[in-house]
């Protein structure tokens, strides 16, 4: 395949077009899906949040955490807030699950990796990951300063990757379609740009033409190129012309004999 | 527009790249941003829902009691860390269920309450109403005491929250597509050249030879495009005229060697010696290819090195400090600044050993030899896992770098003739400027999007990248082996031109303090203080390409200027002066962004003004010196010792942080700058004018 002028420009541009593209949108998509992670986590701690308050202000009466019969009606009304939310659990400092939109797990134990945050970060939501969901917690702490267990709201690992699928998809569609635009338009443009220097190169190739191997004299060129290439068909016809008058004067010298 | 310049080519082109690049991405970036905007909006409003439920929850329990709304006591103790903890709620507020303000925090109760008398408060449902009030996007939800409504409990978020949240992406658009807009000027600069204008200008030589009647060379073309197909034309023609006469002479030989009649030997040999005397045919017996080293050859590729090495500018102190606690009994600051002055010390170590390198294996050879230092250096900083690696890692590409811009140079020296040098030194430098702006701004954006350590990655990316361009586009360039090269003069030569009071002023207090500066400030002061002040990496290169502009824009005006006015010590004088004021801005403006930016632009337009009537000074004040070891030479051992200002300004600024704070280190570093400065503008008052040839009596 010949590659023509405006065919490399094209592929210059569009080269530089297309990682351009892949470079700001896959910048843009992580700043996003940062922002929209940050909101999320954000809200979900807010909803783990309330819950913790509500349930150190038992705490503080004196009443233990296991029994705080109210506390699973108020994780089940959160959750029932929010189709999102897979699941809210509340558990002691022992592993054991007190408290759970799932009641069926009441009773059994949390992984021993869900304590290790609530002896690290004191009062700070923590962000775990189960299998298929993400957790967000708070530790419950008593009037003492003592953690007594934690709050863990659980909500579908994949619910960015939903969210943001669509998005994407959409995006990538129109980004294919503008990259075609541009590229069809490159192609166009860098042709029509191009087109002087490939009509003068034309021209001058059939000066060199006529005037080398026909002997047309030579128009004169519109700069200084040009007017040197035309001096130079010149110059090139004059030689071709003495060579061959020398060529006939030495044969006809030879055939003297 | 002419066939031989690139200039008319290359606008036209840039345009249609701006119109390529900048249209597309600015549609696409815009549409994609409204995308994101909407996507936001469903989140904040069931964060705003689930805060104005608590809020509406808690409230109504104390009315439950029989408080009437406008008796409730600690509302705002109430509201307070709530706004403080979810910062994209601008206010909360308590109304009556006519819709006067009871209670309110974040903004000013007169914003908000004729909008709520006039709103139908009755029509808001359990779930809420959202509305627009301004610049806010109010929920309200129902209080309830019993059975009745006994108020509204309001939430208002920032409409322009999440525009704000996401303009960090319009900033990062914005700085890729400046920095794609330079790597398409130089790519388009190189596909014009080495496809259209370098051949052809190559061709224009060629014809004016032919002109004259010499035709020992041809084009040479490898391309099928149409400026290849062209060249063949003409190599067609030359090599058909080239093989007319050879045929002739072959003849004439034939009737000199066998023609008995000398009288026809004698006048066949006049017709050949006529041909030879008005034409050139090669006597290698058929034409040479005609090839020229161009210095635009190697641009691309040194535009690439020198930006791979700018992506890490922005944040190699910070990246530095991470590394730092490794280090005992030695000052943090001291240890980061260690990875920046060691790099420039091994720039200036091995900089005047790969100047003699490449005159003994050629330039393309030592971009070569020099990219594998570079390359082991990016990928093992970035593998780096304490400072005294880090430190090793930094030094060797730093004597990669030397390498690879001295082959540079070494290449574009040769490849121009000497009267055009500064032609060619334009080369060198529009590249270098070119990559600082770019490379620095996208290495901040690509830094915070995929982390330090991956930006060194995409360095050593960058640096295989050039060296495969010179491995495949210099191959006919390197020296033949065992070509005798003239031995130039040593080092203690070199060392006597410090008996020249004026180069020694020029380089101790001019020279000098500008490398002091721009290392010690701009690479490392300033990623270090817009750090502490909690700017991310990729705002702290916006403003440090703030550098390279303003040097971009005066630089032009300063040559224009030193050429006109004649004044090159003045100006260099003036510029110094600027620098060191700029450096004091944070005594005036203090620490914060206002005072930086003040000073990286003095500094830009310090070093814009002076740079070039600093190199112009040279051949003037050593004039002896120049005509005896060399313009290069002396020039070489000028960078030699101004890049000792680039190993001490780092240091020299961390030494002062702990004695007085970021600001004053930047002050303290000013001072040092300007009394170097004061001292120099002084003596530069006894420079006169012209040649220097005193130091001829210098013996040798």
């Amino acid at each position: 395949m010949a590659w023509s002028l405006s065919r490399k420009v094209s592929v210059a541009l569009l080269g530089i077009l297309l990682s351009t593209m892949v470079m700001t949108g896959a910048f843009g998509y992580y700043k996003f899906q940062s922002v929209l992670s940050d909101q999320v986590n954000s809200r979900y701690s807010f909803v783990v949040f309330t819950i913790k308050r509500k349930i150190e202000d038992r705490l503080a009466l004196g009443l233990a955490l296991r029994a705080l019969r109210q506390i699973q009606e108020l994780a089940e009304l959160e959750k029932a807030r929010d189709s999102q939310i897979l699941g809210i659990q509340i558990y002691d400092s022992n592993r054991e699950v007190l408290f759970d939109t799932d009641r069926g797990t009441i009773g059994s134990r949390v992984p021993s990796t869900w304590l290790e945050p609530l002896s690290a970060q004191g009062t700070q939501p923590f962000s775990l990951t189960d299998e298929d969901s993400a957790l967000v917690g708070l530790p419950l702490v008593n009037t003492l300063g003592k953690v007594e267990g934690a709050v863990v709201l659980r909500y579908p690992a994949t619910y960015l990757e939903q969210e943001l699928g669509r998005l994407l998809q959409r995006l990538a569609g129109e980004f294919a379609v503008v990259l075609l635009g541009s590229a069809v338009l490159s192609v166009i443009a860098a042709s029509w740009l191009l087109r002087d220097v490939r009509q003068r190169l034309v021209a001058m190739e059939n000066t060199l033409n006529q005037s080398v191997t026909k002997g047309a004299p030579a128009k004169p060129g519109r700069d200084a190129f040009e007017g040197d290439f035309v001096r130079f068909c010149g110059k090139a016809r004059e030689a071709v012309e003495q060579i061959g008058e020398a060529s006939d004067e030495v044969e006809r010298l030879d055939r003297l004999a | 527009m002419k066939l031989d310049s690139s200039r008319s080519l290359l606008i036209r082109l840039f345009a249609l790249a701006v119109l390529v690049l900048v249209t597309p991405l600015s549609i696409l970036s815009l549409r994609a941003l409204g995308e994101f905007e909407q996507g936001m909006v469903p989140e904040l409003d069931k964060k705003a829902a689930a805060i104005g439920r608590d809020v509406a929850g808690q409230v109504s329990r104390a009315l439950g009691y029989g408080i009437p709304v406008d008796r409730l006591v600690g509302v705002d103790e109430f509201f307070s860390p709530m706004l403080e903890a979810n910062p994209e709620i601008r206010y909360l507020a308590i109304t009556d269920p006519v819709g006067r303000v009871k209670f309110i925090n974040g903004v000013d109760r007169d914003e908000l309450e004729p909008h709520y008398r006039s709103a139908d408060m009755n029509a808001v449902g359990a779930d809420g109403v959202k509305s627009s009030i301004g610049a806010y996007m109010d929920l309200a939800l129902p209080l309830t005491a019993g059975q009745t409504v006994a108020g509204h409990v309001h939430v208002g978020f920032d409409q322009n929250h999440i525009a704000t949240r996401l303009s960090d992406i319009l900033a990062d658009v914005a700085v890729v597509i400046v920095s794609s807009l330079i790597i398409a000027f130089e790519i388009l600069l190189f596909v014009v050249f080495v496809n259209v204008t370098g051949p052809l200008k190559l061709l224009r030589d060629l014809v004016n030879r032919a002109g004259h009647g010499d035709f020992t060379h041809v084009p040479t073309s490898g391309s099928d495009d149409e400026v290849g197909r062209f060249l063949r034309a003409v190599q067609g023609t030359l090599r058909q005229l080239d093989g007319r006469y050879r045929q002739l002479m072959a003849y004439v030989d034939e009737v000199r060697s066998g023609h008995f009649d000398k009288g026809v030997v004698a006048k066949v040999g006049d017709v050949a010696d006529r041909i030879n005397f008005l034409y050139r045919f090669s006597p290698s017996g058929k034409p040479e290819p005609m090839v020229e080293r161009r210095a635009t050859d190697i641009r691309l590729a040194l535009f690439l090195f020198v930006f791979a090495e700018e992506l890490s500018r922005s944040f190699m102190p910070l990246f530095a400090g991470r590394l730092a606690s490794s280090v005992p009994n030695v000052p943090i600051d001291l240890v980061m600044a260690l990875p920046i002055a060691l790099f420039m010390a091994a720039i200036a170590i091995a900089s005047p050993l790969a100047g003699q390198l490449a005159e003994r294996v050629g330039p393309r050879r030592l971009f070569l030899i020099g990219a594998v230092p570079a390359t082991i250096g990016s990928l093992m900083t970035a593998a780096s896992f304490g400072m005294f690696d880090l430190i090793l890692w930094r030094t060797l590409t730093g004597f990669g770098y030397a390498m690879a811009t001295m082959a540079c140079q070494s290449y574009i020296s040769h490849a121009v003739k000497s009267d055009r040098r500064a032609q060619g030194l334009g080369v060198y430098v529009a590249a270098v400027l070119t990559a600082g702006i770019g490379g620095n701004a996208l290495g901040g954006v690509i830094a915070d999007r995929i982390g330090l350590r991956p930006t060194f990655v995409v360095s050593a990316i960058l640096v295989v990248l050039a060296a495969m361009l010179v491995s495949r586009l210099l191959s006919s360039a390197d020296p033949a082996p065992g070509e005798d090269q003239p031995r130039p003069p040593g080092g203690r030569h070199l060392l006597r031109l410090l008996r020249n009071w004026r180069f020694t002023v020029l380089m101790v207090f001019a020279a000098v303090p500008a490398k002091m500066a721009l290392t010690g400030y701009l690479f490392f002061l300033v990623p270090v203080t817009l750090s502490q002040q909690g700017w991310e990496v990729a705002e702290i290169a916006r403003i440090m390409v703030l550098y390279p502009l303003v040097m971009v824009a005066v630089s032009p005006l300063a040559a224009r200027l030193a050429d006109g006015l004649g004044w090159r010590a003045g100006q260099v004088a003036v510029g110094g002066l600027i620098g060191g004021v700029g450096l004091l801005a944070p005594l005036l403006l203090g620490g914060g962004p206002l005072s930086i930016v003040v000073s990286i632009t003095a500094l830009g337009v310090s070093h814009g003004m002076s740079a070039s009537p600093q190199l112009a000074l040279l051949p003037d004040l050593c004039w002896t010196e120049c005509r005896r070891l060399g313009n290069t030479r002396v020039l070489g051992f000028s960078r030699f010792v101004e890049r000792l200002g680039s190993v001490a300004g780092p240091i020299l600024a961390a030494l002062f942080i702990p004695l007085w704070g970021m600001s004053g280190a930047v002050a303290g570093l000013g001072v040092v700058v300007l009394s170097m400065a004061v001292v120099f503008a002084i003596a530069s008052a006894a420079y006169g004018s012209g040649p220097h040839i005193e130091t001829e009596e210098d013996p040798a």
